[in-house]
């Protein structure tokens, strides 16, 4: 019995993958660490006044603070997702914590911008990479059928957090000033070591699977461990690359609504406030299409694949209709649309995530998300200038806002040139070529990986009966 | 001395109440004086209804009515008129100045310093050893003040501070810096920066308050026994979890379908 089950897991998870139990409880710590990590990292612009006017630096020497940030964070994802592959989640979700929690607290102490750069950028933006994207293959690892609900429910983190924390941070920072606000951020971020803690390490953990079976005798190369543990093969396979893409174009429209809408709405001739709740409006209904899209993709009608087309379609029209919408100059149009389009836009975010799976099992899932997250990056960083250049050739945002629109669009037409994408049913998940020829050789490899022992013994205990 | 004039027609409908005077412009103006100036100040009032023949009109400063002042006020095409100079050298002249058509209306003029706009309402906060910089701006559409000085109140006494080793006095024109180095708690309180002008000077205010780096301490040191409670607390569980789940001898590693 045994063996069966343990066949069916190497062969990635079929029907009865693991779903719900002590998952929810990672969804709730994957709520609490990505709210720390995008949460914060959208919330820095309270620091920003306070920066230029200590270190008096113009304003955009003090925006490459949180560039570096981001880059560092998307950066360092496949490096994240490959310790996780040859260590185990826990570790470096730990670690992850740790440093951006240290990158925070030595940021209170910098008494220039370079201090700044590297402690809040670099370090912290390495923590926050460690982070990110093992919490959310864990989890995704642990669902099935309710995988898109799951990790819907722990991105509504982000909208909501940055709600919570725009008042927060202003707190601190009138009360400690930004020195005394960073030190208590840094303790704050260190809470994610906790969320770190409630992964629970798997038995079966890459490093023995991954082994090709020829390669058992002999120690494997360490370039061939690497590039495994960073699932390079990934980027030969075509299905894969499309996906990236696709992904990649998305990104080139979807910030830029974050960026200019405010603008452009206060450029049209509405209030501050009226602008800024705009901004919030389409906040608001991020959330819901977060956790509403997860819920309805894990009901089964439809493919993800078709619903991540369909989310991101929509998203590309409203951007589009937004300009269009304003010269209508009626308050009441722009609040509907800019509702509309943050239902999409959160909408197509679960999709995104939990489609991966779907192309290229959950074993390479890992290291599959976090070479997304690097490629997807220098989409985000090259989107928003070219928005504000095309602003700035224009004098006004409909150019930007229709061109980000259009990428969007042509990101959800790459998606179906998905393989398999215009059959009904999901095809099979892609294999990893794992020799698993009888269940001898899987305990041979399991005696390889060390801290499981309990769980090991009582495997080989099992087969000694039968 | 330069002659300037101030007019204002007052153009009322019937009923209106007693003092027209709304603290908001036009109906009350503000005149900006840098300089000692002899000031015409000019009312005209439409009169109502009643179309009375004759009318006191009257000046008032701060309040107070201003001696040899009344006079009757005859209508010319049907408009009243109250014009009188003031000669305004120095800081007692300045003020609240209200022509007055008795019982019918009145009208002030608000005769002071360009004010410095921007007033920052919380403390400015440092830390001990730190430096701190504090600014005071005249806003662009105002003119620009002849030169700063910065004060500190010292008891309830303001004492003049100079560039000097712990102080750096910088000004721009409309802006005035003072930086304080190597800041300590004694250095708390309550700051004045003065916009000196040839007629007065106009001041704002600030509070700086001196921290030391205990006080943000304290949360984050709390915040880090809760972190180390918790994370202590999980891998208790689970430790006491796993081994609970061994003696039952149920396989809790491959599917956590419990």
């Amino acid at each position: 019995m045994a063996n069966g089950k343990l066949k069916s897991q190497s062969q990635g998870d079929g029907a009865e993958g693991p779903d719900g139990g002590w998952g929810w409880v990672l969804v709730v710590a994957m709520f609490v660490s990505t709210s720390l990590v995008f949460g914060l990292m959208r919330s820095l612009g309270i620091f920003f006044v306070e920066f230029v006017q200590y270190f008096e630096e113009s304003a955009q020497a003090i925006s490459w603070i949180s560039s570096i940030g981001l880059a560092a964070q998307q950066f360092f994802s496949p490096l994240g997702a490959a310790l996780c592959n040859a260590y185990n989640a826990r570790l470096v979700v730990m670690t992850g914590g740790f440093l951006s929690g240290l990158g925070l607290i030595l940021a209170s102490q910098a008494t220039c911008l370079v201090h700044l750069y590297l402690s809040m950028g670099v370090l912290s933006g390495l923590g926050w990479g460690l982070v990110f994207t093992p919490m959310v293959a864990t989890v995704m690892a642990n669902f099935t059928r309710r995988r898109a609900l799951a990790v819907g429910l722990g991105f509504s983190s982000i909208g909501l957090s940055s709600f919570a924390f725009n008042p927060l941070f202003l707190l601190l920072v009138e009360t400690y000033t930004w020195r005394g606000a960073l030190l208590i951020l840094g303790g704050l971020s260190l809470n994610i070591m906790a969320c770190g803690a409630l992964i629970r390490p798997e038995c079966l953990s890459k490093a023995s699977t991954k082994v090709d079976s020829q390669s058992r005798s002999s120690q494997p190369d360490l370039l061939q461990r690497v590039s495994s543990y960073l699932e390079v093969s990934l980027l030969c396979e075509r299905p894969y690359l499309t996906y990236a893409l696709g992904v990649t174009l998305l990104n080139f429209g979807y910030f830029v609504p974050y960026f200019h809408l405010v603008a452009h709405s206060r450029q049209v001739g509405f209030s501050e406030y009226r602008a800024a709740f705009i901004m919030s409006a389409a906040g608001i209904t991020d959330i819901f299409g977060r956790i509403a899209s997860g819920w309805f993709s894990d009901l089964g009608r439809f493919r993800v694949v078709h619903l991540l087309t369909l989310w991101s379609f929509l998203a590309g029209v409203f951007i589009m209709l937004l300009p269009v919408s304003s010269l209508t100059r009626s308050y009441t149009v722009m609040i509907v649309i800019s509702l509309l389009y943050g239902f999409c836009s959160g909408a197509l975010t679960s999709m995104v995530f939990a489609v991966v799976p779907m192309i290229m099992g959950v074993e390479r899932m890992m290291g599959g998300l976090g070479l997304l997250q690097l490629i997807e990056s220098c989409a985000g960083l090259l989107g928003t200038p070219l928005s504000g250049w095309l602003r700035d050739m224009t004098g006004n945002y409909t150019a930007s806002f229709v061109v980000a629109g259009s990428f969007v669009l042509l990101g959800s037409l790459t998606m179906t040139t998905l393989p398999h994408y215009f059959s009904c049913a999901e095809p099979p998940p892609p294999q990893r070529p794992v020799l698993v020829d009888n269940s001898e050789t899987l305990n041979l490899e399991l005696v390889q990986k060390d801290g499981c022992s309990p769980e090991f013994n009582h495997q080989t205990a099992e087969q000694r009966e039968r | 001395l330069a002659r300037y004039v101030a007019k204002v027609a007052i153009y009322g409908t019937h009923g209106f109440p007693y003092s027209i005077c709304i603290r908001r412009p036009p109906l009350c103006f503000n005149v900006e004086l840098l300089n000692p100036v002899n000031l015409s100040l000019e009312c005209i009032w439409t009169g109502n209804q009643n179309k009375q023949p004759n009318i006191t009109g009257y000046w008032r400063k701060g309040g107070m009515e201003i001696q040899d002042s009344r006079v009757p006020v005859d209508p010319e095409n049907q408009q009243y008129t109250l014009q009188r100079v003031f000669n305004i050298v120095s800081e007692e002249h300045l003020g609240n100045y209200t022509c007055v058509f008795e019982n019918e209306a009145e009208l002030d003029f608000i005769l002071a310093v360009p004010q410095i706009g921007e007033r920052r309402e919380k403390p400015i906060v440092s830390y001990v050893g730190d430096f701190v910089v504090l600014t005071c701006k005249m806003e662009d559409n105002k003119p620009v003040p002849r030169t700063w000085n910065w004060f500190k109140n010292n008891g309830t006494n303001k004492e003049q501070l100079f560039e000097a080793q712990r102080y750096d006095i910088t000004v721009n024109g409309r802006s005035a810096k003072l930086k304080v180095k190597d800041v300590s708690e004694a250095d708390s309180g309550v700051y004045h920066c003065a916009a000196v002008y040839n007629i007065s000077t106009s001041t704002s205010k600030m509070h700086l308050k001196v921290i030391t780096i205990w006080e943000p301490l304290k949360p984050f040191l709390s915040i880090l026994v809760e972190v180390v409670i918790l994370v202590t607390a999980i891998l208790i569980y689970e430790r006491s979890h796993s081994k609970k789940k061994e003696a039952e001898g149920t396989n809790a590693c491959f599917f956590s379908l419990f």
